[in-house]
């Protein structure tokens, strides 16, 4: 069969405009901009083992950068980057813009677009034609500029010091009045007058600073329109700014239940770019710290859903078992929540004496708590009567609106990125990948509940063969590079310099790698122009089309369940706004 | 005021000569207005059920059993602000959600107080970056910052406990016709500087090689 990039200049001869290396070896095209929306439907519809999941899309902003290569000419770049399941493999479709910031909208092609373009829009500027509803989606309606055009300031010490007088706030409440017609909602269905409830952006219920503007036909959910970006903290911006190094803190922070998990995919990513060969060591070892975290991340999901649906004392529970993991993760790393652990070409320092006794006795204590917590929630009648049936997405659906993690595989698709695309050594385990079968609120619990104890075989496997050698790479663009070897040689004393003073230099190219993250796909699309900071820095986080499908599976159900279907996601805002 | 518990078929509880003198230091207590009232606020600092980002979850943390500020009186969480004494503004700042903490904070009733919790909300943190400000103190006053990102439960506690004692030696006017208007604050404390000599101490760190 012959490969997808030779299909495509077939089909389009003028519509592909060239072909482009990548590290992380994806099919990489150029693509005229008249002919995006015929290449990507063929991609979606009529290719063989069809490109179905909209993954990512996102765009660059050339115009600072030295290391161009053969590539068409270009202010603007938009990407596109699209999963096949079947092919199990992704494909980067770039579109270069010149003198006009407009692009067709591919909104018509996969409805989950309209969020991504809206951000691109929101954040350089870029006018997509047809889009039903374009305008900010991240920064505050009465934002001047857009954030991501190398010539807008990053910090905030750069820009006129922040006020708020009487005028302003009166003003910024005024731009966030809810106002029906402009957000394209209906007043009225047939003879029924329709009722707007505001929801947040400060509620118990959002977990977070999320706002909802709920359509309601007396307790019936008509439609949910979600307002974002309260929690917009420019962590791509900032990855243009911070050394490759001393952005990792940044990334603990982009899913903050996550943390070293979220480390993960942006050293995976700096590795690929640097052509560092991480120590089987330092593989396992980030595999039992990150699957640490995703128990922890659950526990706090957990004991805050069961809490959504009127149980108090569970978060009580839950809680006090996330401490225990944070006992470990402290004496491990040294910190609780942000530990910021993971450096490229390895971790920051080797496991403490001592460490195997500490796990073993969370993994020896936490299934009998699990069973536990089985009987207290999820055997729960009212628990089972408030989730099972509620907020049903198929598989399709999921598909097409770019869900990942426990939201897709509980519509009783298989599909782990542990599994099937392994990365750091996950071949080496054995664990099942738990599915549901309905994709409801119910199913997506039972998910992650097992989740929880396959994580507990991984670490327990870690625990059993955890082999020696070294914790880092002696790769020169290790940072910062083991510190014994910097006595013996120039070299590496010169390197160690380098990497902590400057920070590392990575060579120019583009990478993406991403990881099973607690909440789905998290991913980092890393661009190097061969620089001490990367050029443009994307994160693709799994929150972000999670978002975006709430209203659909929201529609129909009462005012009490959208409550359940919020905490059934699992989102968490620094992941949906960044 | 200084109080204990005692055991019911604790013989000491029943100790004493049962005298006039005794009963009356027992079961009297003699203060005036300003200081019960100021006991009671101390005693009784209920927070608003308000965060904002990392932070947040480390402060729900610190109400429950491990570290529990229940002891404290301030497990009463307010969903409304209009029944919220304490602010704690946990997490970052972001500017578009800055008239919306301002309007929070104005609808609390006055005693109110506010705890700046984490880096980002005591001065933006880490986070110098287009759309966060860079401290919640640009917009409306705080009373005590926490240092962390994210603080740990400890830590805040640590805040929660300082300001408590802060509440406990303000005065306030019982009423808004009769006596001086105004709020006697005590003054500020900083513990960078109370606590440096303990600091310096520490000479010897444990081996991160160690658990």
């Amino acid at each position: 069969m012959p490969d997808i990039v030779s299909i495509l200049k077939d089909k389009f001869p003028q519509g592909i405009l060239s072909v482009q290396l990548t590290k992380d070896e994806f099919p990489t095209l150029w693509a005229e901009a008249g002919s995006i929306i015929s290449i990507l439907s063929f991609l979606k519809k009529e290719a063989d083992q069809p490109y179905s999941m909209l993954y990512d899309l996102t765009a660059i902003d050339e115009q600072a950068k030295n290391n161009r290569g053969e590539h068409p000419e270009s202010i603007y770049t938009i990407v596109y980057q699209l999963l096949s399941f079947e092919r199990n493999s992704f494909i980067r479709i770039k579109v270069p813009l010149t003198a006009q910031t407009v692009i067709p909208s591919i909104t018509a092609v996969w409805p989950s677009a309209n969020w991504y373009e809206r951000e691109v829009y929101d954040l350089f500027g870029i006018k997509f034609t047809g889009h039903p509803d374009l305008r900010r989606i991240l920064m505050p309606k009465t934002w001047i500029g857009h954030p991501l055009q190398k010539c807008h300031p990053a910090r905030a010490t750069e820009m006129a010091p922040f006020q708020l007088p009487e005028a302003k706030q009166v003003a910024e409440q005024a731009a966030m009045q809810f106002k029906p017609e402009e957000w394209g909602l209906e007043k009225t269905i047939a003879d029924d007058e329709l009722m707007f409830l505001n929801l947040g952006p400060q509620h118990p219920g959002t977990h977070g600073i999320l706002r909802l503007v709920v359509q309601l036909d007396g307790e019936d959910i008509v439609n949910v329109v979600p307002d974002i970006g309260f929690h917009h903290r420019g962590a791509e911006k900032m990855g243009e700014r911070q050394s490759w190094h001393s952005y990792i803190p940044y990334t603990d922070r982009v899913e903050y239940l996550g943390g070293v998990m979220n480390n993960f995919p942006y050293v995976m990513a700096v590795e690929k770019l640097g052509g560092i060969i991480v120590p089987e060591r330092a593989q396992m070892i980030r595999i039992m710290m990150s699957e640490l975290f995703r128990i922890s991340s659950h526990l706090v999901w957990y004991g805050t859903f069961a809490g959504d649906l009127g149980m108090l004392s569970p978060v009580f529970f839950m809680f006090n078992d996330r401490e225990k993991v944070f006992d470990i993760v402290e004496a491990i790393c040294g910190a609780r929540m942000h530990p910021s652990w993971f450096r490229i070409g390895g971790v920051t320092q080797d496991l403490p004496n001592g460490w195997k006794n500490l796990i073993q006795d969370f993994i020896d204590y936490f299934p009998k708590r699990l069973d536990e917590y089985d009987g207290m929630v999820m055997k729960n009648s009212i628990f089972k009567a408030r989730t099972v049936g509620i907020g049903i997405y198929t598989t399709a659906e999921a598909i097409e609106w770019g869900i990942t993690g426990p939201g897709l595989r509980a519509t009783g698709f298989e599909w782990d990125f542990r599994k099937k695309q392994p990365y750091s050594g996950y071949e080496n385990f054995e664990f099942d990948v738990p599915t549901g079968k309905n994709g409801d609120c119910y199913d997506r619990a039972g998910v992650r509940v097992e989740e929880m104890r396959q994580s507990l075989r991984i670490i327990q496997q870690c625990v059993n063969n955890m082999p020696d050698g070294p914790y880092k790479s002696d790769h020169p663009l290790t940072t910062p590079p083991v510190k014994k070897n910097t006595l013996e040689d120039i070299e590496t004393l010169i390197h160690h310099f380098l990497n902590v003073s400057w920070g590392p230099v990575i060579p120019p190219g583009e990478a993406f790698c991403s990881v099973e993250a607690t909440k789905g796909n998290n991913g980092y699309y890393l661009i190097s122009d061969g620089n001490i900071t990367s050029y443009r820095t994307r994160i693709r986080t799994p929150s972000f089309p999670a978002m975006q499908l709430v209203p659909l599976i929201a529609q129909g159900y009462t005012l009490p369940d959208l409550m359940a279907i919020l905490g059934s996601v699992d989102y968490v805002l620094s992941d949906v706004d960044r | 005021m200084t109080w204990w518990t005692s055991k019911v078929n604790d013989p000491a509880a029943i100790s004493g000569n049962s005298s006039f003198e005794e009963t009356v230091q027992q079961s009297i207590v003699l203060t005036n207005m300003e200081s019960m009232v100021a006991w009671g606020r101390k005693n009784s600092v209920w927070p608003f059920n308000f965060g904002l980002s990392c932070c947040y979850v480390e402060m729900a943390t610190s109400l429950t059993s491990k570290y529990d500020i229940a002891r404290f009186g301030s497990e009463v969480i307010r969903g409304t602000p209009r029944e919220a004494d304490m602010m704690i503004v946990a997490g970052t700042v972001f500017i578009k959600m800055a008239p919306v903490i301002r309007q929070l904070y104005e609808q609390m009733m006055a005693p109110r107080w506010v705890i700046s919790m984490g880096s980002c909300a005591n001065s933006g943190g880490m986070y110098d970056i287009y759309s966060v400000v860079q401290g919640v103190d640009k917009f409306m006053p705080v009373d005590v910052y926490v240092t962390g990102c994210p603080p740990r439960p400890d830590a805040f506690m640590e805040g929660l406990l300082l300001m408590r004692d802060q509440i406990g030696q303000e005065r306030r006017p019982l009423n808004w016709v009769v006596g001086p208007q105004g709020i006697i604050k005590p003054p500020e404390i900083s513990l960078k500087e109370t606590k440096r000599e303990e600091r310096m101490r520490m000479t010897s760190l444990r081996s991160p090689d160690e658990i």
